[in-house]
């Protein structure tokens, strides 16, 4: 695709952002629409940036099986990713130093990339000793995880229980503060020439054959030569109102979040019950569910007391702290708990990213950087062709 | 432990007692949750009878409330109150709600909100110092704790409430240093014949208005609080006469010596249940700001959510009486212990006194509906959100890069991400957000509001066993 070329990006969450500086930085003409949705995962992200946590399934994907949404028998084995994922996850997260210190620059936000001792996950019984054991010898020797006994534990995190069989400590991921990664994204796009129109939901893309030709807002149709649809749990339904179907469901994540605190936690924490994340304001986040409920964005009182549950078990001096309030979102679910990005089989003008899952926020710089590249007919730094939506079609046929 | 109710009715304020008394006189039984010790609410709210002396209890607001109470009592078969209970979630037919043996849930066929309202403050330089409170704090302090909020006072802002409270003090030994009204007299005269239709509040008002008189106090209309000031409390207050939009002219400011600064424009409907129960809002400025959108008996867009007094609209404790009573009627039909015509038998001398009291509303809110010049007090370096401890100075930026709504501005300032969930800051910064780009407040949009409402911990929540609590507790109806 040419240079000064239309571009319209639907979704203003952090990979719509992210997506809309990367094309404006190569000179695109973009514009970026967006509405706040109640349950907009970039809303309800705890932002951690945990590549292998979360590609081995000790992040929240822990959570995910040990609550019994996997459709694996074995209800408490975290399903591990294809390690081309996790190297994409890891090559993103390390983009995040020289990100936080450009989009400061540039646009004035601190996205607050906060450097911690890393994600800790906690381990209660030997079977769960005996899982990190596993995992551990499936990586490769650079991304080992880290065993610590009880004792060093509480060297790391003095707030943490003592009742524990060891942890598992992954020293390069931290956190960032995901609302503030996309509202830097979204300034340091329109300071590279980027429109931004909020409160503007797309009802739907215009088709013309096998080509998307812009995207409606209601009665109006603005035109593009390229779409991206970067509408996260939403894209499903605005494909399909140009009779492309791609598998993007939302799950929903219930989250809850306590009142300001003093330095309690140095790093990032997760066990098999939830995941606390103390942020830069001084609130611990717990989360967090992994559901099916549609577009419901309530939160229910068993989710939340398990959640508090876990998050008392793990930090017992939590007990006493107040809940400042609770509340869910929906992360864009894909049957293969990876991304779907790039162009679509016998469709021209529109891209995907979305799909980002229960990893968008440390996925979101790599992503959007071989989106655009795609947009723009550059090489990609990492190869994009295994997120692409044909990867769904094939199993179809089978 | 869960509880199960036909009707769950939360707050015990005259909108609340009134549709309770009105469904058990429909055989109905009710449930009726308080945050407070005592009936009444915040208007008939009663000290505690340690305290409690004859000169307290003689107005005719206080021996209506008592009246209330009484046929409230009457009832203890049919009503069962909780009190020093708090709601905190609303989960579709079931109230989180705290008390003093923790948590558990209650089950409700239908749910009353009568919530009632909140003061509201714009801030302006020192309004966080120590010595400035709400008028309602104020009578609070002297009403129920018999302890003097200062020696001596200026009250401030907006209302007839700003009279009832200048006597309130007055009466209990305060020195009341003056009231100052944003509206003009020019203006309380020009609505005059409107008032006039209801000749028995507009009477209380000028009883409240010659008693301060015979007592020396000035009555400043027409002016604006612009400052507080003192080292660690207030020591002095500027004011200043205003313009019709309620911008200072701080050419002419005066300064008067006080300790104590009660300020209050009116009142904002609390909506945080509603909005918990799903219940559609909209925007009412001369009721207060949100509030539930609800049919003419009260019902909101979730059909079995009543909404009735200030907290559907602040309109006062006579119209909160006669809609908690209406609410009550158009529940009791609805569980078909009263039939249709019976309902409109009972309901049409309600509307008619509704009718009556809302012209009069219509008229005093026509005249303190907030103005814009309010918004321009805070300075650059006031503090506009106390939670978070934002000065105005910080937000600025963010609606200048674009975030001109209220997740945005959220987003980007933190404004109302603290413990208040935005309560206090919101609806004055909305304001500002509207003055200063020009949309209006639909646009700004309303704040979010998410469980729990009011403080609970950790350990509280996870020591609730729902599931098992359903099964040994059984049902307690």
């Amino acid at each position: 695709m040419n240079r000064g070329q239309d571009v319209i990006v639907v979704g203003g969450g952090v990979w719509g952002s992210a997506v809309a500086y990367e094309l404006a930085i190569r000179s695109m003409r973009v514009l970026l629409l967006d509405v706040t949705l109640p349950g907009r995962a970039t809303s309800a992200s705890a932002g951690g940036l945990w590549p292998v946590g979360e590609a081995v399934g000790l992040g929240c994907g822990v959570i995910y099986h040990a609550t019994g949404n996997s459709e694996s028998g074995d209800e408490s084995t975290p399903n591990v990713l294809p390690d081309l994922f996790r190297d994409f996850l890891i090559a993103s997260n390390k983009r995040f130093p020289a990100l936080a210190k450009t989009l400061l620059e540039q646009t004035g936000v601190d996205i607050e990339f906060d450097i911690g001792t890393g994600l800790m996950f906690l381990m209660y019984t030997d079977y769960e000793q005996a899982i990190v054991d596993n995992i551990a010898r499936s990586l490769p020797q650079e991304q080992r995880l880290k065993i610590l006994s009880p004792e060093e534990v509480v060297q790391v995190e003095p707030k943490i229980t003592h009742e524990l069989t060891g942890a598992a400590l992954l020293p390069e991921e931290h956190q960032v503060n995901p609302m503030l990664l996309a509202e830097a994204y979204k300034r340091a796009a329109i300071r590279a020439g980027a429109t931004f129109r909020h409160d503007t939901q797309v009802t739907g893309f215009r088709r013309d054959g096998d080509r998307i030709i812009g995207v409606e807002i209601g009665e109006e149709f603005l035109p593009s030569n390229l779409t991206v649809n970067a509408a996260g749990s939403w894209s499903r339904k605005l494909a399909a109102t140009a009779g492309i179907d791609i598998p993007v469901s939302p799950i929903r994540g219930q989250v809850v979040l306590t009142e300001r605190l003093p330095r309690i936690l140095q790093g990032c924490i997760s066990t098999s019950e939830c995941y606390l994340i103390q942020k830069s304001h001084g609130e611990v986040l717990i989360g967090s569910t992994t559901e099916c409920a549609n577009f419901d964005v309530s939160v229910t009182h068993d989710s939340i007391t398990s959640l508090c549950r876990g998050a008392v078990r793990a930090v017992p001096m939590l007990r006493d702290v107040g809940i400042k309030r609770v509340w869910s979102g929906l992360r864009p679910g894909t049957p293969d708990e990876l991304p779907i990005l790039g162009p679509i089989e016998g469709v021209t003008g529109i891209i995907n990213a979305t799909g980002g899952f229960r990893t968008g926020i440390v996925a979101a710089p790599l992503m959007a950087e071989i989106v655009a590249q795609t947009a723009s007919e550059e090489s990609p730094t990492f190869p994009i062709a295994p997120f692409y939506s044909s990867r769904f079609l094939e199993t179809v046929i089978d | 432990m869960i509880r199960s109710k036909p009707v769950a009715i939360v707050g015990a304020g005259p909108a609340g007692m009134s549709a309770a008394i009105s469904l058990a006189e429909c055989g109905i039984r009710s449930i009726v949750i308080d945050e407070n010790g005592g009936l009444g609410g915040q208007i008939y709210r009663q000290s505690p009878s340690t305290l409690r002396s004859s000169k307290f209890t003689q107005s005719k607001e206080a021996s209506r409330g008592l009246q209330l109470k009484q046929h409230f009592q009457s009832f203890t078969e049919k009503i069962e109150y909780l009190p020093n209970t708090k709601v905190w979630g609303v989960w579709e037919k079931q109230l989180a709600v705290t008390g003093q043996d923790g948590w558990h849930l209650i089950d409700a066929e239908h749910l009353l909100l009568a919530t009632g309202a909140y003061e509201y403050v714009p801030p302006f330089p020192g309004w966080t110092m120590p010595g400035v409170l709400t008028p309602g704090a104020a009578q609070l302090m002297v009403k129920s704790m018999h302890i003097a909020p200062g020696r001596r006072v200026l009250i401030a802002g907006t209302g007839p409430f700003l009279l009832v409270v200048a006597n309130a003090l007055h009466d209990a030994g305060v020195e009341v240093a003056g009231v100052v009204e944003s509206v003009r007299r020019s203006e309380v005269f020009k609505s005059l014949p409107r008032l006039l239709n209801n000749f028995g509040l507009l009477r209380q008002g000028w009883d409240y208005l010659r008693r301060l008189g015979r007592a020396g106090i000035p009555i400043h209309t027409g002016h604006v609080v612009v400052e507080a000031e003192g080292q660690n409390q207030v020591e002095q207050v500027r004011f200043a006469p205003c313009h019709r939009d309620w911008q200072p002219d701080l050419s002419r400011a005066k300064t008067v010596e006080v300790d104590t600064l009660c300020v209050g424009y009116g009142f904002v409907p609390r909506t945080e249940l509603a909005q918990l129960a799903g219940c559609e809002v909209e925007w009412k400025n001369e009721l207060g700001g949100w509030i539930p959108r609800v049919d003419e008996d009260l019902a909101t867009s979730r059909k079995d959510v009543w909404v009735a007094g200030d907290g559907g609209g602040v309109a006062g404790a006579a119209v909160a009486e006669d809609e908690g009573r209406l609410a009550g009627l158009a529940i009791a039909r609805r569980c078909g212990a009263i039939d249709d015509n019976s309902f409109r038998l009972l309901r049409a001398p309600i509307i008619r006194r509704l009718d009556k009291l809302r012209r009069f509303r219509f008229a005093l809110d026509n005249l303190s509906q907030l103005r814009p010049g309010l918004s321009t007090l805070a300075k650059e370096e006031t503090c506009v959100c106390r939670c978070e401890e934002l000065k105005r100075g910080e937000i600025e930026p963010a609606i200048t890069a674009g975030c001109t709504t209220y997740r945005t501005i959220k987003t980007a300032t933190r404004i109302g991400m603290g413990r208040c969930q935005g309560r206090m800051c919101w609806p004055a910064m909305a304001r500002f957000v509207a003055s200063k780009t020009g949309q209006p407040m639909e646009k700004v949009g309303n704040r979010s509001v998410r469980p729990p409402i009011i403080p609970i911990t950790l350990g509280e929540m996870a020591e609730m066993e729902p599931s098992d609590a359903v099964a040994d507790q059984g049902r307690n109806s």
